[in-house]
């Protein structure tokens, strides 16, 4: 509007030209404007004040500073946490190393193997001890949550996506009444959490006569206490393992069941939409080419629907860290430790215990490690996907 | 994007003429496998509705069936948890979370889809990243924050009220989002044809945009109808008596009271069940597509 200089007809333009801009701005901020409200209250600023809570001695009320200290009761002293890094970050080097290092050299793939496997082994070691040192000093309930609750990532992730898998490539045939199965196979997934963890508790439950039960004893297995059972799975059969290494108990197996029953319709059905989506001419090209039934699966279907696989592990992963309600109604006291899993111990000691600026605290690195989970999956599953 | 076909036809079953027997055996294998996994994802159902038709004494016996039907587990179970306040309670606040919820996705998406502003990226990824957050990280400052104790509420605090069960939940990044997707391939024809005309952003939204989007609207109302009626941790929080007490909350309280009445416990869990059952198997079609939709990449 300053510009005096130019003449009237160009400036005039020039106005309405810049009116209707700033009109189309001014529309687009005010249609944005009521989520953006309710998603900065109650999803953005959050985690600002989950962070600054978590440098609290927050009880009830805000109480004194103390800076990282609510950080120090878990992991012991800065120290072990250091040492636990470097472990990661050699890891990671090894990995690096694994796929960058000595590319321009022939034998390169040799040295580099050896080379990434002594690093790997060097990160795992140092790993260990500074894991070891932080649950002997650090906060023992919260490290063991987090090894909970990777248990039931990797018990549950790979047999949802792998049966739903399986599932769905069965139902892509033609097949008489594949509306009726996906319907049913999708029903777990529809059904409250709250509502199929209840039935699932009956049907874990420790009684002789119980479903579970029958059904174990059909193959002579004697009858177990599941949910109620916090002994690891292997001891029961014999074992005497202790630690990591045990395993997880038959209390959170029988969770297990319970995720992987409820997901699996879910990953069926992402997956059909996922084949539907392969063109049927890249079959047909295939066909014409002489190729089997097993080469087209091997070089067609499972290349172009990698991206689902890719998508339906991740979300799985992230859902498996975040799980509360089954696990909050399926678990049972005598199952102890062996079936809490982070996000339940956060919402105990907030909850339960009242102690909000170590919970906030607790769920900050909670956050923190399922991101740095999450990168490493994307970085480490990303690269064989095929985006055709 | 082309929107996902879902219910694609079949590809030609490719087979070749010699594996003829071959074929008819891997088909009846299909079958088994297939019928296999449906009586595992059924079989809870059924247990369910029939140990909800047992009598006390018949629960603790090694029978799947009731010898008669024991219609008055049902009565019971509703006297004895106020499943009808707990249900219309839930009922209220999906209710008023999904009018909120459409507002605030509808013209949210239609702002991230076809209006140009700045800013609109950097607001959209930010808007995208509260979906990786999990609830634990969130869910204390917003207790505070409804209890009243970070900013001051109207009517002091939210707690054990209507409020604290709807308003943050009347807007999520995954309703825009999915809303967003669809808003973005309408063709850019039909906008200018009907500026021409004269209409606004407003107008072209709710005469043109509105009708022909009845598909993904539907899917964001059954997202968002599930997630309410199935809300359970946030409504423990911020509730501690049966006035605005939702369904999920009810079910696991009388869970918790009602001990060894496996029968009325799981009549209680039929009746938490059927308002979703309803729904779901009135818009199958519809559900499973949305539930496909949000996984492909788009």
């Amino acid at each position: 509007m300053t510009e005096a200089t130019q003449s009237v007809k160009p400036e005039k333009t020039g106005t309405t030209l810049r009116s209707i801009r700033t009109k189309e701005q001014i529309t687009g901020y005010l249609f944005v404007l009521p989520a953006f409200i309710i998603i900065l209250i109650f999803g953005l600023f959050p985690i600002l004040y989950s962070i600054y809570m978590s440098l609290f001695n927050w009880r009830v009320t805000k109480g004194a500073f103390i800076g990282g200290r609510n950080y120090l009761l878990i992991f012991g002293n800065w120290t072990n946490l250091l040492i636990t890094l470097a472990g990661i970050a050699l890891i990671i080097a090894a990995f690096w190393v694994w796929s960058n290092a000595f590319k321009s050299l022939s034998r390169g793939q040799t040295f580099a193997r050896i080379a990434a496997a002594v690093v790997l082994i060097l990160g795992g070691v140092v790993f260990v001890t500074g894991w070891g040192k932080m649950y002997e000093t650090g906060d023992k309930l919260f490290l063991n949550s987090l090894i909970v609750t990777l248990y039931y990532a990797v018990g549950t992730v790979p047999f949802q996506v792998l049966l739903g898998m399986i599932l769905a490539f069965l139902l892509y045939q033609n097949i008489v009444g594949k509306d009726l199965f996906r319907m049913i196979y999708f029903l777990p997934y529809v059904t409250p959490s709250v509502t199929s963890a209840v039935v699932f508790q009956i049907i874990f439950s420790r009684r002789e006569t119980s479903i579970a039960n029958q059904i174990v004893g059909f193959f002579g297995i004697s009858p177990q206490k599941w949910r109620f059972e916090s002994t690891p799975l292997l001891n029961l059969f014999g074992a005497n393992l202790s630690g990591f290494a045990a395993g997880p108990s038959l209390a959170l197996i029988t969770i297990m069941i319970y995720g992987v029953w409820t997901f699996v319709g879910y990953n069926t059905v992402i997956f059909l939409a996922g084949l539907g989506n392969i063109p049927k001419e890249t079959y047909e090209a295939a066909e014409i080419d002489g190729a089997s039934r097993s080469e087209m699966f091997r070089h067609i279907t499972m290349p172009l629907l990698s991206p689902t696989t890719f998508y339906l592990t991740l979300i799985s992963f992230i859902g498996t860290f975040k799980a509360f309600n089954h696990i909050y109604v399926l678990r049972e006291p005598s199952a102890a430790d062996s079936v809490i899993t982070a996000s339940l111990l956060i919402f105990n000691n907030f909850y339960r215990s009242n102690q909000f600026g170590v919970a906030t605290a607790q769920a900050i690195v909670l956050f923190i490690v399922i991101l740095g989970l999450t990168l490493a999956q994307n970085k480490l599953m990303g690269e064989r996907v095929h985006y055709g | 994007m082309d929107k996902p076909v879902i219910t694609s036809p079949t590809p030609k079953t490719i087979t070749r003429g010699k594996a003829s027997a071959q074929t008819i055996i891997g088909r009846i294998l299909t079958y088994v496998i297939l019928i296999a996994g449906a009586i595992v994802f059924i079989f809870p159902f059924f247990w369910m509705i029939s140990t909800s038709l047992m009598t006390r004494g018949e629960t603790g016996l090694r029978v799947l069936l009731p010898k008669v039907p024991q219609w008055v587990n049902y009565t019971n179970a509703w006297r004895q948890a106020k499943f009808s306040k707990y249900i219309l309670n839930s009922t209220l606040i999906t209710g008023g979370t999904l009018v909120g919820l459409l507002i605030t996705s509808i013209l949210g998406g239609y702002a991230f889809g076809r209006i140009d502003f700045k800013g609109k990226n950097f607001l959209f990824g930010l808007f995208l990243a509260t979906m990786m957050i999990p609830e634990s990280v969130t869910l204390i400052p917003n207790y505070l924050l409804i209890r009243g104790s970070i900013i001051p509420l109207p009517g002091g605090t939210w707690l054990n009220s209507y409020w604290a069960l709807t308003v943050p939940f009347i807007a999520n990044a995954f309703s825009i989002f999915l809303l967003r997707q669809f808003f973005a391939q309408i063709p850019k024809e039909l906008w200018d044809a009907a500026r021409m005309d004269g209409a606004d952003h407003l107008r072209f939204l709710v005469q043109i945009v509105l009708p022909i989007s009845k598909a993904p609207i539907m899917t964001v109302l059954l997202f968002g109808f599930t997630g309410s009626w199935n809300a359970f941790q946030w409504p423990l929080l911020v509730t501690s008596n049966d006035k605005w007490r939702p369904i999920m909350v009810g079910l696991w309280s009388f869970v918790t009271e009602a001990g060894p009445e496996t029968h009325l416990l799981m009549a209680g869990a039929v009746i938490s069940l059927v308002p979703i059952l309803i729904i779901y198997f009135l818009t199958q079609k519809q559900f499973t597509q949305g539930i496909a939709t949000t996984g492909l990449k788009g």
